[in-house]
C-alpha cells in the first residue's frame, strides 16, 4: 500500500482540517462577533408564555346539588429529557430517593408515559404537602422538575349518576394533534388536559370546557419569575356550569327501589319531559376513571357478565312485551277495526293460526273477554285475532307516533334506535316471501323482533298520558322551554279509553301491586319472553291518573312477572315522589 | 558517550501518550468545575451533578490507562485472526441487548453489572474496525466491482441495524462513518463510493422533495438522472447497474410511503430533529442552551468554575455529551481552540500512522480508529455549537462515562501499536 503514491491521505487530512476549520470559524463567530448577544441571553430576562387552564364547569341536579366538580391536586412533573439519564447522579434518581419511590417500577411507569407521547412525565400524581414543599424549596437544584396544580374531576355521587354524567379522562396524543390541526395557533387541548369521555361529560364537552387563557410573564436566566406584572394575551373563559333536570333525592329513591337488581328505571316529569330520575344497574364508580383507571379495574368492569358499563337507559334494547298492547289497541281503534266493546273468540290458553299454535301467557285461558278486558288482563289471544284485521305498516305508524323505533335524542352516547319491523324489514331479514303473517301475531303482543329501550317506553307512556306527540325526554334544565305540544292523531275518546283501561290494570288487573293510597296510578305490566333465561319484568305507568304529573318505565332483567316485581319498584318511587311533593321538598 | 535516542520504531508513541495524558487532565479539570456548581450571584444554587461523577471518572481514567497499555502490546496478527470470532460474539451480545437489557426511557442499551453499566455498542465499534480491516485487507485493492464493497457494507449493516433498533441513532451513525473511512482508504473510486451510498441519498432527496417542497418530485427526479449518468460512466456489470437503480427507486418511494403513513405528531418529532429552533422543548432546548453557554464565553471565557449556563435550568448531559459547552463557556475561545488543537494533532498523527503502516490490515485498522475519533470529535462539537441536530454522542476522553472512555483508550492503544510496527517487515 505504501509503494504507490496515494491520494487518500491528502484528501483525508484535507477533510479533517477543513472540518476543524469550520468549527473554529463558527466558535470565533459565536464567541467574538456574536458574544454580546449570547451574553444578553445568558443573563437577561425573557418573556415566557404560560397557559392558564379554564376550570371545567360543574354539573348540578335540578336543585343545585353538585354532581360533578373540580378539586385541585398537585402533581410533580418532569421534562421528557430527564428520563434520558437515569444514572446514579441524575435529578430523577435524587427525587426517587427523596420520595421513597421504587426505582424500577417508577422508571417503567415514566417510560410508558414517554412512549405514549407525553411531553411531561408525571412522577407523583397526587403529591402531599411535604413533597410539594420539597420540590418548591429546592426548585433551583431541580431543573426541569415542577409542581403542576391541576384540577381533577370529582363525582360526589359517583355510582349513582355514572351512566348519565359519565366521566372525563386525559386527552390522547392523537386527540391533541387532531385539535391542533383545527386551530394551530391556540390548540384546544394540550397534553395532560381533561376531555369528556362518556355520558354528558362527553356530549356537553363544548359547554363544560371553556377556553384556556394565555399569560405572559418575565423570567430570568434561571427560569425564576421576576417582576409582578402578568400580561394577558388571551382572556380565559371558564367552562359553563350545567344544571340537569335530574333530582339527586329522586334518583336515590329510584335506586333504592331497584334494590341492586340488574335493569333500568326512568321517571319523566309531565308535561315537560324532564328526566327526574334514571337508574341503570349494575353501575360503576365514575371516579375510577378520572385519575386513569387501573388495568385490573378496567378488565373487571369490561368482563363483568352483567355489563356495568352498559347504560341500559338508552343502550340496551328489550322486547316491549305486553305494554305494546297499548300500541295495538290504539291502532285497532284508530283504524276502526275494533271498539272498546269488541268481543272476539274466547281465549282457551292458545290460538291456532295456520299450522301453528300461539299461546296465551295464561295457559288456563281467559275465557270470554271484550277489548277492555283483554287489555286489563293482558289476554294475548284477543290481540292475535284483532291484529289480523291490521297490517305491519299500520302498527309501525302507530308505534312511531308514540316514540318507538327512533332515537329520543337525549345527549347520551350510543343511544339505540330500537326496531319496529314492517314488511320491508322482514323482506330484508328473511327474504321476500320467506316469512308468514304469523310475525304479525307476535308483533301484536310486543314479542318477536320488536326492540325498545327503557327510555322509549317511558316516552310512549308519557305521550299516551298527555296525548302529546311532541314530548321528548330532557336531561339539561337550561335547554329552554320544551317544544309546544302536538296532539296525537287519535280520537280523544279512544285515548281516554286507553288511559281508563290502564287505570283498571292497576285497580283490578295485572298491575295491582302498583296501587298507592294517596294517588291513582295507571299502568301496564309486561313479561318479556327471553330465550336466554328467566323473563324480563316490565312495568310502565303514569300518575295521577286524572292529571298526569309523572310517567315511568321499569324493567328488571330475568326477574319474572312484571306485575309482581316491576310494579312495586314504580309504586315505591311514586310514593316518595308524591309524599315529597306534598311536603314541598320536590318542586315541579 | 553515546546518546540514547528513543527508537524510531516507537512511531511517536511518546507523542500519543502525552496527548492522551493532556486530555485526561483536561477532562478532570472540566468535570471538577461541572460538579462544583455555580458561584457569584448564583451562590445559593447547589451542584446538581454530584462529586461522585468526578471520582468515578478518576477510576475510569486509571482503568483507561490499563486498557491503552494492553492494546499497545497486543500482537496484531492475533487480533486479525480472531476478528470473525470477536465480531460474531459482538453481534450476539448486541442481539441479546435487544431482548434482555432493561428498558429505560423506551430504549434498551446497556446491561447492569453491579454498580457498573456496560454498553455493548461501544466495544462493537472496535470489533467492526477489526472485521472490516481483515476482510478488506485480504482482498485485492483497487477492485472497482461493487460486490466486495457490498459485502463489507453488509458486515457494517449488521451492528448498525441492531443498534438502531435499541434505538441509538448516534452510535449507529458511527458504524456508518467507520465503514466509509475504511472503504475510502482501501482505495475505491469516488464513483463507486457514491453509488454505494446512493440508496441513502435517494431516500434523502425523496424526503426533501416530499416535505420541503410539498410533493414536488423534481429534485428526486434530477437526482435519479445524475445517478443514471454516473452509472453509465462507471463500468459496472449491466445487472449491477440495474439492481442499483431499482434499489434507489425503491428506497425513494419507500421513504415517501413511510412518511405518509406516519401520524402528525410522529412527523413533528422527526421534523424537530432537523429544525430544533422551531421546537424549543426537549432536544431543541438543549441545543439552544448550549449555544448560549458557548457564545457568552467570549475569548477568555467566564473563568474556570464561574460559568452560569452550566447549571442553568436544563442541560442534563452537561457532564456527558454537552461537556464541550462548559469548556466553551468557562475557558472561552482560547480553551476551546486548545482542546481542538489537541484533537487535531492526535487525528493528523493517526493519519500518518495509517499512511506508514506496512500491512493492509494495520493500515485499515489505523484509519478505522482515526475515523472513529474524527467522527466523534467533529460531530459532538458540531452538535454543541448548533451546527448539527442533536443526537447522543460523547466527546472521546472528555465526556463522563466508562464504556466510551475505555473503548477510546483501547482504540488509541491499537493506533500506537500500529505506529510502533511501521518498520516491521
Amino acid at each position: 500500500m505504501v509503494d504507490q503514491p496515494r491520494i487518500q491521505p491528502m484528501i483525508f487530512r484535507g477533510v479533517v482540517v477543513l472540518a476543524f476549520g469550520v468549527i473554529l470559524a463558527n466558535l470565533f463567530y459565536m464567541q467574538v462577533i456574536k458574544r454580546e448577544e449570547f451574553r444578553a441571553q445568558a443573563t437577561g430576562n425573557v418573556e415566557v408564555e404560560t397557559r392558564v387552564r379554564a376550570p371545567r364547569g360543574n354539573i348540578t341536579d335540578r336543585d343545585g346539588a353538585v354532581l360533578a366538580d373540580n378539586v385541585f391536586r398537585s402533581s410533580v412533573v418532569l421534562q421528557r429529557g430527564c428520563l434520558t439519564d437515569a444514572g446514579p447522579d441524575s435529578t430523577l434518581t435524587m427525587l426517587m430517593e427523596w420520595f421513597g419511590l421504587d426505582p424500577e417500577s417508577t422508571l417503567e411507569r415514566l417510560a410508558r408515559q414517554k412512549a405514549a407521547g407525553r411531553p411531561q412525565l408525571t412522577l407523583v400524581s397526587d403529591a402531599g404537602m411535604a413533597q410539594i414543599a420539597l420540590v418548591r424549596e429546592n426548585a433551583r437544584r431541580l431543573p426541569g422538575v415542577s409542581v403542576d396544580a391541576k384540577p381533577w374531576r370529582r363525582y360526589p355521587r359517583g355510582p349513582l349518576f355514572a351512566h348519565l354524567i359519565g366521566y372525563t379522562g386525559e386527552v390522547t396524543a392523537e386527540e391533541v394533534e387532531r385539535f391542533r390541526d383545527l386551530d394551530p395557533e391556540f390548540p384546544r387541548y394540550l397534553s395532560g388536559d381533561t376531555i369528556g369521555r362518556e355520558g354528558l361529560e362527553a356530549t356537553l364537552e363544548d359547554t363544560l370546557r371553556g377556553r384556556d387563557g394565555l399569560h405572559v410573564r418575565e423570567v430570568d436566566a434561571l427560569g425564576v419569575e421576576v417582576g409582578q406584572s402578568r400580561l394577558v394575551s388571551r382572556e380565559l373563559i371558564p367552562g359553563h356550569d350545567v344544571r340537569l333536570t335530574l333530582s339527586a333525592a329522586l334518583q336515590e329513591s329510584l335506586s333504592v327501589a331497584m334494590a341492586g337488581r340488574p335493569g333500568c328505571a326512568v321517571a319523566l316529569e309531565l308535561p315537560t319531559g324532564d328526566v327526574l330520575a334514571a337508574v341503570s344497574l349494575p353501575t360503576y364508580d365514575a371516579n375510577l376513571f378520572t385519575r386513569g383507571i387501573s388495568l385490573e379495574d378496567w378488565e373487571s368492569l369490561r368482563n363483568d357478565p352483567e355489563h356495568p358499563l352498559l347504560n341500559r337507559l338508552v343502550q340496551a334494547t328489550y322486547p316491549p312485551a305486553s305494554p305494546y298492547k297499548i300500541v295495538t289497541s290504539l291502532c285497532a281503534l284508530s283504524h276502526g277495526v275494533a271498539t272498546p266493546g269488541t268481543s272476539l273468540d274466547p281465549c282457551f290458553g292458545g290460538y291456532r293460526f295456520g299450522n301453528r299454535v300461539f299461546r296465551c301467557w295464561k295457559l288456563s285461558g281467559h275465557g270470554y273477554l271484550n277489548h277492555a278486558g283483554a287489555l286489563v288482563h293482558s289476554c294475548d289471544v284477543f290481540y292475535y285475532q284483532v291484529v289480523q284485521l291490521l297490517d305491519l305498516e299500520a302498527l309501525k305508524r302507530t308505534a312511531l307516533l308514540l316514540g318507538l323505533g327512533q332515537r329520543t335524542g337525549v345527549p347520551l352516547r350510543g343511544e339505540a334506535a330500537g326496531i319496529v319491523p314492517d314488511s320491508a324489514w322482514y323482506d330484508e331479514r328473511y327474504g321476500k316471501g320467506r316469512w308468514t303473517r304469523g310475525v304479525l301475531l307476535n308483533n301484536s303482543i310486543g314479542q318477536g323482533e320488536i326492540l325498545v329501550t327503557p327510555l322509549q317506553m317511558a316516552v310512549l307512556t308519557a305521550r299516551v298520558a298527555l296525548g302529546d306527540a311532541a314530548l321528548q325526554p330532557r336531561l339539561v334544565a337550561d335547554d329552554g322551554p320544551p317544544p309546544p305540544p302536538v296532539p296525537l292523531p287519535f280520537k280523544a275518546s279512544d285515548l281516554n279509553w286507553v288511559r281508563d283501561t290502564m287505570h283498571q290494570v292497576v285497580d283490578m288487573g295485572t298491575g295491582t301491586r302498583a296501587q298507592l293510597e294517596a294517588v291513582d296510578v295507571s299502568g301496564k305490566t309486561g313479561t318479556a319472553q327471553n330465550p336466554h333465561g328467566e323473563d324480563h319484568a316490565w312495568f310502565v305507568c303514569f300518575a295521577p291518573s286524572s292529571d298526569p304529573q309523572v310517567a315511568m318505565a321499569v324493567i328488571l332483567e330475568h326477574a319474572g312477572h312484571g306485575g309482581a316485581v316491576a310494579a312495586p319498584v314504580a309504586a315505591s318511587w311514586l310514593a316518595d315522589y308524591f309524599e315529597w311533593r306534598e311536603r314541598g321538598e320536590v318542586r315541579p | 558517550m553515546k546518546l540514547v535516542l528513543p527508537r524510531k520504531s516507537s512511531g511517536g508513541s511518546a507523542g500519543f501518550l502525552a496527548l492522551y495524558a493532556l486530555l485526561c487532565l483536561f477532562s478532570l479539570a472540566v468535570l471538577w468545575s461541572v460538579t462544583e456548581g455555580l458561584h457569584g450571584s448564583y451562590q445559593e444554587v447547589a451542584p446538581v451533578v454530584s462529586k461522585t461523577v468526578f471520582w468515578r471518572q478518576v477510576v475510569w481514567i486509571l482503568l483507561g490507562w490499563t486498557a491503552l497499555l494492553t492494546a499497545m502490546r497486543l500482537p496484531l496478527h492475533l487480533l486479525e485472526e480472531s476478528a470473525p470470532l470477536l465480531f460474531g460474539l459482538t453481534l450476539a451480545v448486541l442481539a441479546l441487548v435487544l431482548v434482555a437489557a432493561p428498558e429505560v426511557a423506551g430504549s434498551r442499551r446497556w446491561f447492569a453489572l453491579g454498580p457498573v453499566r456496560i454498553q455493548p455498542s461501544e466495544p462493537a465499534k472496535i470489533m467492526l474496525i477489526l472485521m472490516l480491516a481483515r476482510v478488506l485487507g485480504r482482498s485485492a485493492p483497487g477492485d472497482q466491482r461493487l460486490l466486495p464493497l457490498a459485502g463489507s457494507a453488509l458486515l457494517m449493516m449488521a451492528p448498525l441495524a441492531l443498534v438502531l433498533k435499541e434505538p441509538d441513532l448516534g452510535t449507529s451513525l458511527v458504524f456508518l462513518a467507520i465503514w466509509l473511512g475504511i472503504v475510502f482508504w482501501y482505495g475505491l473510486s469516488w464513483v463507486v463510493l457514491l453509488c454505494t451510498a446512493s440508496p441513502l441519498l435517494s431516500a434523502g432527496f425523496s424526503f426533501y422533495s416530499e416535505r420541503i417542497l410539498m410533493g414536488q418530485p423534481w429534485p428526486w427526479a434530477v437526482y435519479l438522472l445524475v445517478l443514471l449518468a454516473a452509472l453509465s460512466v462507471a463500468r459496472f456489470r449491466l445487472l449491477e447497474s440495474i439492481l442499483l437503480l431499482l434499489v434507489n427507486i425503491a428506497s425513494g418511494i419507500g421513504t415517501s410511503v413511510f412518511w405518509a403513513g406516519l401520524k402528525g405528531y410522529q412527523q413533528a418529532r422527526i421534523l424537530s430533529f432537523f429544525q430544533p429552533e422551531k421546537y424549543p422543548q426537549g432536544a431543541g432546548y438543549q441545543a439552544i442552551q448550549s449555544k448560549i453557554a458557548i457564545g457568552s464565553g467570549g475569548v477568555f471565557g467566564t473563568q474556570y468554575l464561574q460559568g452560569t449556563q452550566k447549571g442553568l435550568a436544563f442541560l442534563p448531559e452537561r457532564h456527558t455529551d454537552f461537556i464541550f459547552s462548559v469548556v466553551g463557556e468557562e475557558l472561552g475561545l482560547v480553551g476551546a481552540a486548545a482542546l481542538l488543537a489537541i484533537f487535531l494533532t492526535l487525528i493528523l498523527k493517526g493519519v500518518t500512522v495509517a499512511t506508514k503502516a506496512r500491512r493492509p490490515f494495520n493500515a485499515l485498522l489505523a484509519i478505522g480508529v482515526v475515523t472513529y475519533f474524527t467522527f466523534h470529535v467533529v460531530v459532538n462539537i458540531s452538535i454543541t455549537t448548533g451546527l448539527m441536530p442533536v443526537t447522543g454522542l460523547p466527546l472521546p476522553f472528555m465526556s463522563y462515562g466508562g464504556s466510551n472512555f475505555l473503548v477510546s483508550s483501547f482504540m488509541l492503544g491499537l493506533l500506537i501499536n500500529v505506529g510502533s510496527r511501521s518498520f516491521e517487515s
